[in-house]
């Protein structure tokens, strides 16, 4: 792995300074039924293609953000802070 | 003038050998009329030169105790001990030669069919071709000496290859306003132009200044780019120096290298490749003694013989194997139609026996030489392995880019583009598309080389073997792999390029294909009756070029990351040795554990434990934010008070415990363990950027404080001499936390106790640390304080029954089965795990984290075997004798059912079995009562 991520505060660093944290998954209401807790638990859709996903940037701005990305080929299409994104979605709303 | 070449002095296999002056020590041998190198891999047959650029592994030497180092690249230096491999008991007699006249009982594959039958015998035949395998030999005794490092590098355009095309891309490139670097694998620019007079002209000289002086082309030689990862990341070995290079835009233009001619014997010395031979002419000013004769398919061919004859040497003939001159011979005699079908000669080329393409009556010449140009190689490692995908073009005979991968662009030759003009004009096509891609508004071309594909010059169709049902036809020179070896092993049902390369070896060796590749591909195609385009190739992968592990380590020793305590060198003086807990060290015992056990449980000891996670939350929200993290409640903690708890992930797993302080209303000071520290620092702060809305700040402060655990019946006494503060029970309850000055510094004091005794955890800034460290031992010294490490804090608190996360707990375990179901509050709401914990409840718990006591003072080790009825049912995860319970205690997990208390369990120790009971109460003050007093 030798990719390169642009983080949304410190900018562009090689992917040893980050620690992946999984693709985004909206966590369950805490009354959700077993298949749905399940799910979110233990199965993962494998995506071949861009993914949203969490990226932790443990070696330096310790913050955690979001990026779209290849995963055939490694590409990192786009990153983005949390709370840019949830703005964006309620200014879309 | 003074003499121009002082030359030196090397010795080969003992013999000295006169050099000039930056002459390589393949070309002193040469003069030495020294041809034979070395002995070939499988067979051992005496090999030569033959590419001289250091890609066919003919003339692999050891050098100053160095094994495999191509000396036809290594320039000879005064007093240094070349000595030729894989021969015994020398170069020119080798009794493994013998193998030569064996290669029936060694057909290819032979080991997969041979040698293990009868079994018993394996052992010996490992141990023997174990010895015979391999070329260098490694000198353990006086080992290697080398300083090897990395250096990274950054650059808007990386040219590989330093000819006239790699000249012309950085030139543009760099004229555009971007950064340049280019690699080249030599001590000097221009690439085949340093050896062929004919393509160089006086624009050369000027185009090389040019680029040596721009100030935005920075030179790389020597270096060779072997791989090519994600993003245009570079490798490149420079010597001993690794150069990790990150370029935004990559132009390859590697070039490539001539042919081989397969054919009966064509790896005796004497053979030469039409680069080579001009490499021996030119760099190295050597002349070739001897009749020679040229077989070639192209106008190279023609090109190196004539300036061969130009310097003397007698060529008597061109070979052609068009039916046609492919260019013009001059005074050189040429046979049409022909081509060489083997060399004779023992340990060196006598003859050369031609014979018609088409078959028919021979002819042979007597010749010392045979200078091969039927074909051209592109290098094309970099472009596959950067993710271009290629094809091969029959009507250029091969491989050429069909789709770009983003960022990489490629020309000259090895695109197959082969005339001066129009390789000038690719190049700076590239470079000029490079540097666009960067800043796409400030370029502008018009004169677009609309002419480009006309201009390309499709060298002759391939001639790779000439059909013969000879024997020794080797297509593979590294690993002695033969036309019929190829054949076979395609009868033999390896008929798919990639298993045909696995079962054969072929392209294995050193040249990792460079010579053999594009002809055993063509002759995969042609035994299966298919195109080669059809064939395919195999995988392309890093390192293009074979190197030593020490580049790829380069000083990694030194950069492991350590860290230590503020009172680390007290440790060290007071005779501690440390262990390592992640990059920490910690003083594991300072002489006796026994000692520090018993000081802690009768008087009192002291242990640094800076090394905790420390993590501190301020806000009006922090209360809701551990309520969420934590299954504990916490809403009701008081300031001034400071509780247990442990942390879980959704599936209900233990992450970490630890202890959460609230010194103010909204101040909390958190630990986490030590291994931890980080992962706990970083689970933290994605729940909170999952929870805007919650107003809690964090900081790790790890680092900032240093901490002390003073534990035993008089901790009170000598903290008591240290403040001013009420240390009694009433005004410092057990679990209260605290804020005061301790031998003058302003301090956290929690009164907790991991160990079982009175005492108090004290946080002060780390640069105080080894002040209030040694206060506090001068103050107990009327006490008789010890320190005390990690192995007497290990058995201090399983005397109490406190766990270990991580050690006695893992990946599977979560709270309720722990043993702590007291910590989780699942009235509360919603939490972190609370489904899963649950479920878990609901289920009942399967297994249980459980006390035992066996008599005696035998210990089982951890990890120890549960054992029942003759199956495997738990484990131990910590034991150690216990002097206050007169017995050997721990901690196993085992099944619920034999979990109750009172049971006996059987652990598995040195073959037996132990019998041990599970005991529900700590194993020493059961009541707390020492905590607390």
């Amino acid at each position: 792995m030798s990719f390169q991520i642009n983080c949304p505060n410190c900018g562009r660093r090689p992917v040893g300074e980050f620690r992946f944290g999984g693709p985004v998954q909206v966590r369950p209401e805490p009354t959700a039924d077993v298949e749905t807790w399940t799910d979110y638990l233990y199965n993962r859709s494998n995506v071949r293609g861009v993914q949203r996903e969490w990226w932790y940037h443990r070696s330096a701005c310790k913050s955690w953000f979001l990026a779209a990305r290849d995963t055939r080929t490694n590409t990192v299409l786009a990153t983005q802070s949390f709370i840019a994104e949830e703005q964006a979605h309620a200014g879309a709303k | 003038m003074p003499e121009q070449s002082e030359g030196c002095q090397f010795s080969f296999d003992g013999r000295t050998i006169e050099a000039e002056t930056g002459q390589t020590i393949a070309a002193a041998l040469h003069n030495a009329r020294q041809h034979v190198l070395s002995r070939s891999f499988k067979y051992h047959r005496p090999r030569g030169l033959f590419c001289m650029s250091g890609r066919c592994p003919n003339c692999l030497c050891t050098v100053n105790g160095e094994p495999n180092v191509r000396i036809c690249m290594q320039t000879a230096e005064p007093n240094m001990r070349v000595e030729s491999q894989n021969r015994w008991p020398s170069l020119r007699f080798d009794v493994l030669s013998v193998l030569d006249r064996l290669h029936r009982l060694m057909p290819v594959g032979f080991y997969y069919k041979m040698m293990h039958k009868p079994r018993f015998l394996w052992p010996m035949f490992e141990k023997v071709i174990r010895r015979i395998a391999g070329l260098g030999r490694i000198d353990r005794e006086n080992g290697h000496q080398g300083r090897y490092d990395k250096l990274n590098m950054f650059t808007d355009v990386a040219v590989v290859g330093g000819g006239w095309v790699g000249l012309h891309a950085a030139l543009e490139a760099a004229d555009a306003g971007v950064s340049v670097t280019l690699i080249d694998d030599q001590p000097a620019l221009g690439g085949h132009l340093r050896h062929d007079p004919d393509l160089a002209g006086e624009n050369v000289a000027d185009l090389l200044a040019k680029v040596m002086s721009h100030p935005k082309i920075n030179v790389v030689d020597s270096a060779v780019v072997f791989g090519c990862y994600e993003q245009n990341y570079l490798a490149i070995q420079r010597g001993q120096r690794m150069i990790r290079l990150r370029a935004e835009q990559v132009v390859v233009a590697t070039g490539g290298w001539d042919r081989p001619l397969v054919f009966e014997n064509n790896d005796l010395p004497g053979n030469l490749l039409a680069g080579g031979a001009q490499r021996l002419m030119h760099l190295d000013r050597c002349s070739l003694d001897g009749t020679v004769v040229v077989v070639t398919d192209n106008a190279q061919g023609y090109r190196t013989a004539l300036q061969l004859a130009k310097v003397g040497t007698n060529v008597a003939v061109i070979v052609e194997i068009h039916d046609t001159p492919s260019a013009d011979a001059e005074n050189i005699s040429v046979l049409t139609g022909q081509t060489v079908v083997a060399a004779r000669g023992r340990n060196h080329v006598s003859a050369a026996v031609i014979e018609s393409v088409s078959g028919g009556s021979q002819q042979t010449i007597p010749c010392r030489w045979i200078v091969q140009a039927v074909g051209f190689t592109p290098s094309t490692s970099l472009l596959y392995q950067s993710g271009c995908t290629l094809k091969y073009d029959p009507q250029f005979d091969q491989q050429r880019v069909e789709s770009y991968a983003a960022g990489t662009h490629s020309a000259g030759a090895v695109n197959g583009t082969h005339d001066l003009q129009a390789c000038a004009l690719e190049g700076r096509r590239a470079g000029w598309a490079a540097a666009a891609a960067l800043k796409p508004a400030e370029s502008s071309r018009d004169d677009q080389p609309a002419e480009l594909t006309s201009a390309l010059s499709p060298r002759a169709a391939g001639h790779y073997a000439s059909s013969s049902p000879a024997k020794k036809k080797f297509v593979c020179l590294c690993e002695d792999v033969t036309e019929k070896d190829i054949y076979d092993a395609i009868d033999e049902g390896y008929a798919n390029i990639e298993t045909l390369k696995r079962y054969s070896t072929i392209s294995m060796g050193p040249c990792q294909g460079k010579m053999c590749q594009a002809t055993a591909i063509a002759l995969c195609a042609r035994k299966n009756g298919r195109t080669i385009a059809e064939t395919g190739t195999t995988t392309a992968r890093p390192p293009e070029q074979p190197l030593p592990l020490g580049v790829l380590v380069g000083r990694a020793v030194r950069f492991n990351l350590v860290r230590r305590s503020p009172m680390h060198s007290w440790h060290a003086n007071a005779g501690a040795s440390f262990m390592d807990a992640g990059a920490w060290k910690r003083p594991e015992r300072y002489r006796n554990p026994d000692h520090e056990y018993h000081a802690v449980r009768n008087r009192v000891g002291l242990v640094d434990v800076s090394t905790l996670g420390k993590i501190e939350l301020r806000g009006p929200d922090v209360v809701e934010f551990l309520e969420f993290v934590y299954p504990n409640r916490f809403a009701k903690l008081k300031t001034g008070r400071v509780r247990y708890g442990v942390i879980c992930d959704e599936a209900g797993i233990l992450l970490d415990d630890g202890t959460i302080a609230r010194l103010e209303d909204e101040r909390f000071f958190l630990t986490a363990t030590t291994g931890n520290a980080d992962a706990i620092d970083g689970w933290f702060r994605w729940w909170l950027t999952l929870k805007p809305q919650l107003d809690v700040q964090l900081t790790n402060v790890t680092s900032c404080y240093a901490a002390m655990n003073i534990a035993g019946p008089h901790s009170r006494d000598v903290l008591d001499k240290l403040c001013d503060a009420d240390l009694t029970t009433a005004a410092m309850p057990y679990l209260a936390a605290q804020q005061f000055e301790v031998a003058g510094v302003k301090a956290i004091v929690l009164r907790i106790g991991f160990v079982g005794e009175l005492g108090f955890e004290i946080h002060v800034p780390s640069q105080y640390g080894l002040h209030v460290w040694r206060a506090m031992m001068d103050a107990g010294k009327d006490y008789g304080i010890k320190p005390f490490g990690v192995e007497a804090q290990r058995r201090l608190r399983l005397d109490k029954k406190h766990i270990l996360a991580g050690h006695d707990t893992d990946a599977l375990t979560n709270p309720l089965e722990a043993d702590l179901p007291w910590i989780v509050k699942l009235d509360k709401t919603d939490f972190i795990g609370r489904w899963s914990l649950e479920r878990v409840k609901r289920r009942g718990p399967l297994n249980r984290l459980v006390g035992f006591r066996i008599e005696g003072n035998r210990v089982p080790d951890e990890a120890a075997l549960v054992i029942h009825n003759g199956k495997l049912s738990g484990r131990v995860t910590s034991a150690r004798y216990s002097p206050v319970a007169g017995a050997v205690v721990g901690l196993a997990w085992v099944p619920i059912e034999e979990s109750s208390n009172g049971d006996t369990i059987q652990i598995r120790l040195d073959g037996q079995l132990l019998p041990a009971v599970v005991q529900d109460e700590p194993f020493y003050d059961p009541d707390g009562k020492r905590l607390k007093e």
